[in-house]
């Protein structure tokens, strides 16, 4: 299907997307005049605008075809009324209640904005339900992320992105595709590291092929290896000689490094650091005996680290710094949850500790308590090895890494209540249908009563 | 010209523990670089429209705001509205103007999501405590329909997790930070997520309906409720006996109802029953009655309560294994020795309650004289309507 969608600047058209077109369409918007114009043109305009935003990937025969008029609604109900009285006060006097005074009363809730609904089947759509979610950055990308083949509906892999869901369906976009739609793009360097780590690659994997095929040839085999292999042995042999303490303590400072504030600091000097770290948590990783490490969990990385470095658990801890570590107890026994929950509190009281820490990091970690670690250190230690994990550098990604949001994705973030999204996992349920509620609409649509009330009365057909 | 970019206004995710404050500012250089690029290299003139002028000069001044988000805030662009109306007047619900993403439409709220601990409480109660779905609704005040899809989420992200897969922890976080979140309340004064007790409006009460009613005689929601679906109205004794609507409200939550019903055939429909039946929790009802009525007695409210839910459970599971021995009455299995496949093998019906009095009934299986094929219809929709889980 060619791309209709654009975002022209002298039309201000308002789309389902995240873009800065968008965005500048959005705030700039304004509703189409009314005066010296005719109720058809008025309801045509009105109508116009909000297909643009609303399923403009649907035909409009399509679309005339899921209108429908009725729209849905709820009222919250209060048990406690409900419990004093069976409804005969409401009817009460002339059918419209009486007030205690007995004078007649009048209704004090809020209207229920209807024609915001016009467009709330739409909703129901696969492509439109992942835009929702804010598994892609518009429903374009959506429809492709659906034609792809990177959506599954309740298990099952769904290619139809005019699926409509039913209430309870669970659909659930790949990850990778989500981080790939919502994160920021690489820039230039990082797209050439891409393709040099690219073309490394390739060429290790042609070398191994040769070595292969000498294998098979026979005499030379073991050469060849050793002179590959040579390089790092030699490398492993010098780390090898290196004091463990020394190693320990370049490793904490370079956590700390990472860990603490660094305002000025640019990101391309940041990205350094964090590769510098990686690659020493790597040469000291590699030397323990199992090969496994690499890829285990944190809590093994990080005794591996310990009893490789011959670290011991120190005891010296100032009271608050043992708050802090007490705080963060429940997050050491389950790393991956707590790193989802963002609890501001306690990471600012860490950032305050991480703070202090970098004042004297050589503090503890001088001659006389060589290899000791104090809790908070470890901390710092697990701490930079959980952002490693979870955050990683890795040119290979199709998004800029460390991931970070796109630019202008904030002034889009919304969830509506039909929905009931896990981030994690990228996964959604489908709850129910969207209805209004006094004062309220759940169909998220940018255009007001009167263009809303104006596109209903379009698609009711009597024009 | 020099970004007017304030340090602090910016994403924390690449440090997933920091607050913004301490985070670094990324990229803020490349962004004016990028700016003035354009007219770096170049020797011809710039071709760029006014509109694009104009927009890039916004995005650049006041736009810039909404490049960044400031985590636990929301960054919508009626905030640049706000800061005009704010010099002038302070509206006293500044909390729900900071959630209005479109200028355009108030009548649109962003709305919060669950926080990351409230859903783990959720998923605690139920799986672990084994609470009931519509007991946890009640308390921490979430729908049910939310509480069971959070169980299914939950459930599916312990099952990756065991699998190794790679979860999308920054983009999750950075979400959280964005959208408003309902918090888990820590001194048992839990914050209402949503309103859990919400009557959908019924298609039967959509007309307006004059009837008269002598001032004398009470009308209540149930006389309503027979009003609008065209049933004869109660007589005396009758009504007598509906008066006492928390009679009826006991009886349903309790699942020994039955419900009249009216119409013939084809048209045959349950009587609309009043507020108090349709929505979800009527058991609060009941607890708000009881409240009233003895205002002093806690500890025999509070086991009333209790006694009356194990007895919706109880009455509940015995309806549920009724229709599940009903379904299979009517199934054959059917498992050949060779084959690791079961069949599950049920007949079709072709009668009267399936075909309809004039025999074209659209639910009924087969071919008949008189009822087309929806299939060649135009406009049919051929993808499929629903995925069995």
């Amino acid at each position: 299907m060619r791309n209709r969608a654009t975002t022209p600047l002298s039309k201000a058209k308002i789309r389902q997307s995240w873009s800065k077109y968008n965005l500048y369409n959005l705030q700039r918007f304004r509703t189409p005049p009314t005066f010296f114009k005719t109720h058809f043109q008025q309801k045509w305009a009105a109508k116009s605008v909000s297909r643009a935003y609303h399923g403009e990937q649907v035909r409009e025969s399509q679309w005339t075809r899921m209108f429908s008029k009725r729209l849905r609604a709820v009222m919250p109900m209060n048990p406690i009324q409900l419990a004093r009285d069976d409804g005969s006060q409401m009817s009460a006097g002339r059918g419209s209640g009486l007030d205690p005074d007995g004078s007649e009363r009048k209704s004090d809730s809020k209207r229920i904005p209807y024609t915001h609904m016009t467009f709330a089947p739409l909703e129901r759509r696969l492509d439109v339900a992942i835009f929702r979610a804010m598994f892609a950055s518009s429903t374009r990308q959506a429809r492709q992320f659906v034609i792809h083949g990177a959506v599954t509906v309740n298990g099952q892999r769904m290619t139809y992105p005019g699926y409509l869901l039913n209430p309870g369906d669970l659909f659930q976009v790949e990850p990778e595709q989500v981080m790939y739609a919502t994160g920021a793009p690489k820039d230039r360097m990082e797209r050439r590291e891409g393709r040099t780590a690219r073309k490394q690659a390739a060429e290790a994997r042609r070398a191994a092929a040769e070595a292969a095929e000498d294998v098979e040839e026979g005499a030379p085999a073991e050469e060849a290896a050793e002179e590959k292999d040579g390089e790092p042995a030699a490398e492993a042999e010098a780390k090898g000689e290196e004091d463990p303490r020394q190693t320990l303590r370049a490793l904490l400072a370079q956590a700390k490094k990472i860990m603490t504030s660094s305002k000025e600091v640019l990101p391309a000097k940041r990205k350094q650091e964090l590769r510098a770290f990686q690659r020493s948590v790597r040469r000291v990783l590699s030397r323990s005996q199992s090969s496994a490490v690499l890829t285990d969990n944190l809590e093994a990385q990080l005794s591996e680290i310990t009893s490789l470095l011959k670290a011991t658990r120190g005891e010296k801890t100032t009271p608050k710094e043992e708050q802090v570590s007490k705080k963060s107890e429940p997050e050491d026994v389950e790393p991956s949850s707590s790193t989802a929950a963002a609890d501001n509190k306690t990471s600012e009281q860490l950032a305050k500790a991480f703070q202090k820490a970098s004042l004297n990091p050589e503090a503890e970690l001088d001659e006389e308590t060589t290899a000791e670690l104090s809790d908070e250190d470890l901390n710092v230690l697990k701490r930079a090895l959980v952002q490693l994990r979870d955050n990683p550098i890795d040119s290979t990604k199709p998004y800029a890494t460390p991931w970070r949001p796109r630019d202008y994705m904030s002034a889009f973030a919304l969830i509506p209540r039909y929905l009931e999204v896990n981030h994690n996992i990228c996964a959604a349920v489908y709850l129910r249908h969207p209805v209004a509620r006094p004062g309220l609409a759940e169909v998220p649509t940018p255009f007001g009563e009167n263009i809303s009330t104006s596109a209903f009365a379009w698609y009711l057909r009597r024009r | 010209m020099p970004p007017r970019i304030q340090s602090h206004r910016v994403s924390n995710s690449l440090l997933p523990f920091l607050s913004s404050s301490s985070s670094t500012s990324s990229s803020t250089l490349s962004a004016s670089a990028s700016c003035l690029s354009r007219y770096d290299f170049s020797t011809t003139s710039v071709s760029q429209t006014r509109h694009r002028e104009t927009m890039f000069n916004w995005l650049n001044n006041e736009g810039s705001v909404f490049k960044y988000h400031v985590p636990g805030e929301t960054n919508y662009v009626t905030r640049l509205q706000k800061g005009n109306d704010a010099s002038q007047s302070s509206s006293p619900d500044v909390g729900v103007e900071n959630k209005k993403p479109f200028p355009g439409n108030q009548d649109f709220v962003s709305e919060s999501i669950l926080s990351e601990e409230l859903r783990m409480e959720i998923y605690k109660r139920v799986v672990e405590q084994k609470k009931s779905i519509r007991v946890v609704s009640v308390e921490l005040r979430v729908d049910m329909r939310r509480v069971g899809a959070v169980i299914r989420l939950v459930e599916l992200e312990k099952r990756w997790k065991q699998l190794g897969k790679n979860l999308a922890l920054p983009y999750a976080r950075a979400i959280h930070e964005m959208v408003p979140t309902t918090p888990l309340a820590t001194d048992g004064n839990q914050p209402s997520h949503e309103s859990t007790n919400d009557l959908p409006i019924h298609r039967l009460t959509e007309p307006q309906i004059f009837y008269p009613v002598p001032e004398s005689r009470p009308f209540t929601r149930v006389d309503a409720g027979r009003v609008f679906s065209g049933a004869p109205a109660l007589v005396h004794k009758e009504a007598e006996k509906s008066r006492d609507h928390l009679a009826a409200v006991d009886d349903l939550v309790r699942r020994t109802r039955t419900f009249e019903r009216i119409g013939k055939g084809a048209n045959e429909q349950q009587v609309l029953q009043p507020a108090d039946m349709r929505i979800p929790h009527p058991q609060l009802i009941l607890v708000e009655k009881d409240r009233m009525d003895h205002p002093n007695e806690y500890r025999e409210r509070v086991k009333r309560y209790n006694e009356r839910l194990a007895d919706q459970d109880a009455s509940e599971g015995k309806r549920r294994a009724v229709a599940v021995a009903r379904r299979e009455a009517t199934l054959k299995h059917v498992e050949p020795e060779t084959s690791r496949f079961q069949f599950r093998i049920q007949d079709v019906v072709v009668s009267r309650t399936t075909t309809g009095r004039d025999g074209r009934g659209p639910n009924a299986p087969g071919r008949r004289y008189g009822v087309p094929s929806q299939e060649c219809k135009k406009g049919q929709v051929k993808i499929p309507t629903e995925v069995i889980v």
